[in-house]
């Protein structure tokens, strides 16, 4: 390993480190100066790539399209222009029977512009099952502490694949929106043990919700995805009613506690301890995932 | 700005004035719509939201047995789902237990529904903010709203609250670009809903016309593009195809 961290990467060397060598080609590039129009009407400053790098590569010699969020600008959120890269992609993907993988970092909904940012995710949603129907693997990467939250957590489960790192957090509502709404008691937005072991990759690892738990480095996750990046998963009657089998289980052993330990234990773990401080792999192996 | 006052109307009487007496055969339990009922002498399944409640693990449950059932029992019986939601509650167990991930697997039901021929037609009849719009009603074939609904991200003050912009930019803002108003009227001018329905329209006949000429390809680029609430969207999107297919 090289000893890079994936989740300390920019956007852009993610996807150098993720491609073949020289194989990135990126669409919509910056000298093209595609700029939101919001937020230089409120006087924000606004990025030529609108906070999302698109564009096609090769992982071991196999054609994907690429997408990398930014999150150092305005929290990787999607505005109407960042959105409109990303349906445009999941849909050339569908055109070309191609592979498509999304590195996520996003909140979700960029709200300086409103609710054109909301539908470009509903749009979205809809080209990724185009993908699927087809039979083209989608894939989203959940590897930094900005994670995938709101309208863009909702998209990552719509994907064939998750993979995570244990960097990688996964939900709807943020710690600090859940604090200001249950309170400091019943959740302390600072306590990051707390945080992560409620929408963590391991967490999410554990439930089934991410399909790979890997080391936070490019090459671990560069292996997980060539792994998945031929496979899809069908929606279909079987495939639905199996997880709705799944989820309606997991409701009903864990719906009733609030401590993550007992869904930890509840999933195989038996050292608590050990599993924390256990790398994604190692956690892994640790733990025998409940089906 | 007249401000958007919601009438507080009671979940039956919305949905006796969609179905008429066939709503009664639709089961409200804890604020989640499930049943068949009919329109213009034909069956559909119901599926929805009232009081805007929040939905929860449960609650997306519920909604996608209830899209399974139609699917193996009803085949090609289009679903019409009402969205009256504040959204996901904001709590710790239900995102613990991967909220997300129920709320896909709702909308992977809804994906086999239409590819199976069911026509997916959401109604806006309350609140359709949020995560609550884009869990189930968003994904529909075509999206209306009752002109009563309040449909978008979020109103002006909890966009200004967040962002620590001051309302009075945002609002003036708004003027020229719609996306950033909140309700029916500009969410429609963004292509995000096909039409709003007013208190005099005769709903049912509309509903029924609605699913008549439903089709499954997403139109609200196009739709946003034509009514110049979104001017980017569609060329942004092209864009992307043209340069890929390079």
């Amino acid at each position: 390993m090289s000893g890079v961290l994936f989740h300390e990467q920019t956007a852009r060397q993610r996807i150098a480190a993720l491609a073949d060598a020289g194989s990135f080609v990126e669409l919509l590039a910056p000298p093209e100066r595609i700029t939101s129009p919001y937020l230089a009407q409120l006087g924000i400053p606004v990025s030529f790539d609108d906070g999302i790098v698109i564009g096609h590569a090769k992982i071991g010699g196999k054609k994907v399209y690429l997408a990398a969020q930014v999150g150092q600008f305005v929290g990787g959120a999607v505005g109407e222009i960042h959105g409109a890269k990303l349906t445009g992609l999941f849909k050339a993907a569908a055109r070309d029977r191609v592979p498509c993988i999304l590195l996520v970092e996003s909140g979700g909904v960029r709200l300086h512009e409103g609710s054109a940012g909301e539908i470009a995710i509903a749009e979205t949603m809809r080209a990724i099952f185009e993908c699927r129907a087809l039979k083209v693997p989608t894939i989203a990467v959940i590897a930094t502490d900005i994670g995938a939250y709101g309208g863009i957590g909702i998209l990552s489960t719509c994907c064939d694949h998750r993979i995570m790192t244990e960097h990688g957090r996964l939900g709807i509502s943020g710690p600090i929106v859940i604090e200001k709404w249950m309170g400091k008691k019943a959740y302390n937005s600072a306590d990051r043990a707390l945080v992560w072991k409620t929408s963590g990759g391991k967490t999410k690892y554990l439930l089934g919700d991410a399909d790979a738990l890997v080391h936070d480095a490019p090459e671990a996750v560069r292996d997980a995805l060539t792994k998945l990046i031929g496979k899809s998963k069908p929606v279909n009657l079987g495939s639905v009613k199996a997880r709705q089998k799944e989820l309606q289980n997991r409701l009903k052993r864990f719906g009733a506690t609030d401590d993550p330990n007992v869904v930890w234990k509840g999933m195989g773990v038996r050292n608590i301890e050990a599993a924390s401080l256990a790398s994604g792999p190692e956690f892994a192996a640790l733990a025998k995932r409940g089906k | 700005m007249k401000k958007p006052t919601p009438k507080k109307t009671s979940a039956r009487a919305v949905l006796a004035r969609l179905f008429g007496a066939s709503a009664k055969a639709i089961a409200i339990e804890k604020s989640v719509l499930t049943g068949y009922a009919s329109v213009g002498g034909g069956k559909v399944c119901v599926i929805g939201t009232s009081n805007g409640t929040y939905i929860d693990n449960e609650a997306a449950l519920r909604l996608a047995a209830h899209v399974i059932d139609c699917i193996e029992k009803n085949p090609k019986t289009p679903i019409v789902m009402l969205v009256d939601s504040a959204g996901q509650e904001p709590n710790r167990v239900a995102e613990m237990l991967g909220l997300a991930s129920y709320f896909g697997h709702l909308l992977s039901c809804l994906e086999l529904a239409r590819r199976k021929g069911h026509k997916l037609i959401t109604v806006a009849t309350g609140q359709a903010v949020g995560g609550a719009f884009l869990c189930y009603g968003m994904f529909a074939d075509r999206i209306y709203a009752l002109d009563s609904a309040t449909v978008g991200l979020m109103p002006i003050s909890a966009m200004s609250a967040v962002t620590k912009i001051p309302a009075a930019v945002l609002q003036k803002l708004s003027k020229t670009m719609p996306s950033l108003e909140f309700g029916a009227a500009p969410f429609a001018l963004l292509g995000g809903v096909e039409a709003v329905w007013s208190a005099k329209d005769d709903v049912q006949a509309k509903l029924e016309q609605a699913i008549a000429t439903a089709t499954s390809e997403d139109n609200r680029a196009e739709l946003g593009k034509k009514r110049g609430g979104r001017k980017l969207a569609l060329d942004i999107r092209k864009k992307v195809l043209a340069e890929s297919a390079r």
